[in-house]
């Protein structure tokens, strides 16, 4: 029987502010040092120990084809959150996991993918967008659009250049309260929709960030001819435990933790309580 | 196999069993009320009893429960799962708390199995007092789970009068009555015959409290209870967590980290469904607001059809502990029966 609550002992070898309030972690496994046992899918998620004030779950930013280090990108909110932004470089923590579905890559091979992302949304799709990236050949156009409120809350800045500049990714950036030296796109994140070309029969839409824009980016895509089951979100809520018992992320009979995180559409119309 | 233990051969029997570790059974707390608590002597143990408040969960699933020890050696964290393999018996619990017992290992042992409480379970010998007297706001009946059972307990005793009857419900307990084999003997044919005839009578013997899942099952599993139910039933509830810390399936918890003797312990901890902050995220978004989505959530996970394929029986094993301590009244047979009519009492 394994002990399902022992975390594995981490160090953060990296931290790298992002906004300013996100930061991205990056760990590295202090007794396996090449994170060889630790294999995990785009879209699942740890439980992040803070030693002394608890854990919480944060999704994995890194893609599984980059291994020996764990990236994770959080947002200081809360209580964990708030202890977790004073630790640096060589400080330990704490890791369970990898928990949840994450996104089937398999299933995606030789399709389109769009990434439709919103503010702190980026990031678990950051590690699906980097798998995809390194086995480009396998998968069709990539598109990814991103929004955040402002410029400054935009995360991944030297990234978002990197993918701008490559010509096999279509990348547009858009924020909702636009600064003097801002020259890109303004307004909310449906607005990208015009400006690209998509192919709703061949794509797969993943779609992360703030409830309030989830709504309205799968409304168009259903609008547009996205399929129910094309469109892919991953769904938030309290999580303690990881491992479907502590009840916190139960929706119905289902659990966001161990079901989840990833749903299609259809799969999310059809949780019900 | 079926044995009978004379009435006067308990106190030495209770020695033997003590002699093994400790035994938790149904004693006379300091205020007077009715307790489980580990035995220090054999004549502490009540025999003819209020179920107490408090079902014996916590000896399975303490409301503390510590998981992991976490030390710092220097700049160095050390982390060490704390086990706990000591055997327990608990003696003289009544059937509906062998169910829950029942409901909470079938829990744990699902994917993946849950080594802290498997532990306790796996040591655990379960021996069982049948409810001759049924106890008055309980509704056993209506949930499978009394008054007698025929599976769940390691051994199960029955009051025949001068002498309890004992049936055998696994090794554990045959090894329990190896304690000290020279007072028990087969069971003679009358012997079964009254056993029988008493779970008969103990049937016909209940209170008023009734319990009828079925059609409320029907309305909650397809989202059938109208909405101004949930929030007319969350207005009479207090948000008080007493229904979940009296039930003896209920095993929600939250995890946090205890300072105890210069370490840190993460422990398990009960939480309850019922609390505003069970659902609240760190952005400060609830899900489950009201308490209207609160009391939906708590009776989805009780009796919807969903949750019952899943644990092959409902969430309640109708001890009657919520209608004891709920003030606001809206306790399990109370909503059972406001979804099925379709409307709270006024």
């Amino acid at each position: 029987m394994n002990d399902v609550f022992l975390p594995e002992i981490a160090c953060i070898e990296k931290v790298r502010d992002e906004t300013p309030d996100t930061k991205t972690f990056t760990l590295r496994f202090r007794d396996h040092q090449n994170g060889n046992h630790f294999h995990f899918l785009p879209g699942q998620f740890l439980e992040l120990s803070v030693f002394g004030c608890g854990e919480a779950p944060f999704c994995i930013a890194s893609s599984p084809t980059r291994p020996g280090v764990l990236e994770t990108t959080v947002r200081h909110t809360g209580q964990l959150t708030d202890q977790l932004r004073k630790l640096g470089n060589g400080d330990e923590v704490g890791i369970r996991g990898p928990f949840g579905n994450g996104f089937d890559v398999q299933a995606a091979r030789g399709k389109d993918m769009l990434f439709v992302a919103g503010g702190i949304g980026l990031p678990p799709l950051r590690s699906l967008i980097w798998n995809v990236l390194d086995e480009r050949d396998r998968f069709g156009k990539v598109t990814i659009l991103y929004g955040a409120r402002t410029p400054h809350d935009l995360v991944y800045k030297d990234e978002l250049e990197v993918w701008g500049k490559r010509s096999d990714v279509e990348l547009l950036v858009t924020v909702d309260v636009a600064e003097h030296d801002w020259t890109g796109n303004v307004g909310v994140v449906p607005i990208l929709f015009q400006k690209v070309t998509l192919h709703p029969e061949s794509t797969l839409a993943y779609v992360c960030g703030p409830p309030i824009m989830i709504r309205f980016v799968v409304r168009d895509l259903l609008k547009r001819g996205f399929k129910e089951e094309s469109v892919i979100s991953t769904l938030e809520r309290m999580m303690q435990c990881g491992i479907g018992k502590c009840n916190h992320c139960a929706i119905g009979h289902r659990y966001v933790c161990r079901d989840g995180p990833v749903f299609d559409y259809r799969q999310i119309a059809e949780l019900v309580e | 196999m079926v044995f009978t233990i004379p009435k006067e051969g308990t106190t030495q029997w209770l020695e033997k069993l003590l002699e093994a570790g400790e035994v938790i059974a149904p004693v006379r707390g300091p205020c007077g009320d009715v307790i489980f608590s580990a035995l220090r002597s054999p004549t502490q143990v009540l025999w003819d009893f209020e179920n107490p408040l408090h079902p014996p969960k916590q000896f399975v699933l303490p409301q503390t429960d510590p998981l992991v020890k976490i030390k710092l050696n220097g700049q160095r964290h050390e982390v060490e799962p704390i086990h706990d393999d000591a055997p327990r018996t608990l003696f003289n619990v009544r059937s509906c708390d062998v169910k829950g017992i029942a409901f909470l290992t079938r829990m744990h042992e699902a994917d993946p199995p849950d080594a802290s409480y498997l532990r306790r379970a796996r040591n655990l010998t379960i021996i069982s007092l049948a409810c001759t007297t049924p106890c008055p706001a309980g509704f056993c009946v209506c949930t499978d789970s009394g008054p007698f059972l025929s599976a769940g307990y390691d051994l199960q005793l029955t009051d025949l009068g001068g002498s309890f009857f004992a049936e055998v419900g696994s090794e554990k307990g045959e090894a329990a009555m190896a304690k000290a084999p020279e007072l028990f003997r087969k069971a003679r044919e009358d012997e079964v015959t009254d056993r029988t005839a008493l779970e008969a009578v103990a049937k016909t013997r209940f209170g008023p409290e009734t319990c009828h899942f079925g059609s409320a099952m029907r309305r909650i599993s397809t989202g059938r209870v109208q909405d101004a139910l949930w929030e007319k039933m969350g207005d009479w509830c207090l948000e008080c967590g007493g229904c979940n810390m009296v039930c003896p399936t209920c095993y929600c918890f939250s995890v946090k980290d205890l300072r105890q003797n210069g370490a840190w312990v993460r422990c398990r901890m009960w939480d309850s469904c019922q609390y505003n902050a069970f659902a609240l995220e760190a952005s400060g978004h609830n899900p489950r607001a009201h308490r209207k989505e609160r009391m939906k959530r708590r009776f989805f996970h009780k009796a919807s059809a969903q949750y019952y394929t899943r644990d092959s029986m409902v969430g309640c094993v109708g001890c009657g502990r919520c209608i004891k301590t709920c003030l606001g009244s809206t306790h399990m047979p109370a909503v059972v029966a406001a979804i099925r009519k379709g409307k709270w009492h006024e």
